[in-house]
């Protein structure tokens, strides 16, 4: 891969790639790290990737498993990222700002992930399985009790289906 | 209202994402609730997703990144070229060091001659034969590359 050809990949990637760093890990500056991270591991990688949406998998693949290894690396007994980071630098208005934000800092890191994935990134169940090391015929049912959780919350913040506020 | 898995998920997740719905497909919803529930959740994950991409905080420079995987891919590049100039240097090293050993008894009682007598002549006619044991020489210098092979493979894990 060239210089042009990564500036490209990183122009149409790293805002959505950001987006769901932060809401996984609730912390802006840590989420521009992995940001990094990831781009540096995917870059040594050599992977080419047959597209743009094979590169872009295969890239929030590489996030998922950066975060799951700063979360390990701090808290060497577990891999799973926090339900919440209390750590200094974390960004609590990162999750306060939106009652989408603060819904979803309610759950577990893996719901985050996979709903994020499944329903902002369109993700198949075999991508999100492969993303977080789960098996792809558990992903149905995962997903189907993380979107309860999440539709549970967001109905307690006063949201409903057509958007509007109550 | 149900409230179980619906055939219709993937059209009404595509319809929340992008708000472009049929009338079926809203009445449809309307008396599904997985696909109410399913509504709420996509249309609120996606605008919460355009909020935070359309946030004004600048994104990390990609030159940069650029630049610090170029010079790790040249770091590597070089561990790799001179991994074996590094080996045959070891190498050089543990066996210098094994003879050494070797000889070491002999040099002893060299040196202890010299100082008693100055007689240089007869102990160094003694040197080959404490020498004498070429199993000595190629356990010692086992052992040191042994040594150095784990240190080797400490330190790779460690990178």
């Amino acid at each position: 891969m060239d210089e042009a050809v990564f500036h490209r990949l990183y122009h149409r990637t790293a805002r959505p790639l950001r987006a769901y760093l932060i809401r996984a890990c609730g912390d802006l500056a840590l989420a521009d790290d992995l940001l990094q991270e990831s781009y540096l591991r995917f870059l040594r990688s050599g992977f080419e990737g047959e597209d743009d949406d094979h590169r872009k998998n295969y890239l929030f693949r590489i996030a998922t498993n950066a975060m799951r290894d700063h979360f390990r690396r701090k808290r060497p007994e577990t891999d799973e990222v926090p339900e919440r980071d209390y750590s200094p630098g974390h960004d609590d208005a990162v999750h306060l700002r939106s009652d989408v934000g603060g819904a979803m800092s309610e759950l577990s890191a893996n719901d985050r992930q996979m709903l994020w994935l499944a329903y902002v990134e369109g993700s198949s169940h075999e991508e999100i399985a492969t993303a977080l090391g789960l098996r792809a015929a558990s992903i149905r049912s995962m997903l189907f009790r993380a979107r309860q959780r999440l539709a549970a919350k967001l109905h307690s913040k006063g949201l409903h289906p057509d958007g509007e506020a109550t | 209202m149900k409230h179980q898995s619906c055939a219709h998920e993937d059209a009404v997740a595509a319809a929340a994402r992008t708000g472009e719905w049929t009338s079926e497909l809203r009445a449809h919803r309307d008396g599904c609730m997985t696909c109410a529930e399913l509504t709420l959740v996509v249309a609120a994950l996606a605008a919460d997703a355009k909020q935070l991409a359309d946030d004004a905080v600048p994104l990390p420079d990609p030159g940069i990144i650029w630049f610090r995987a170029q010079l790790a891919e040249r770091e590597h590049r070089y561990r790799r070229a001179t991994r074996a100039i590094v080996w045959v240097q070891r190498a050089t090293i543990a066996v210098a060091v094994a003879v050494g050993l070797a000889f070491a008894p002999g040099l002893w009682a060299l040196i202890g001659r010299f100082m008693a007598g100055l007689d240089l002549g007869s102990a160094v006619a003694e040197l080959p034969q404490v020498a004498d044991s070429p199993t000595l020489v190629l356990i010692t210098s086992l052992l040191v590359l042994g040594g150095l092979a784990l240190w080797e493979l400490t330190a790779a894990q460690e990178n």
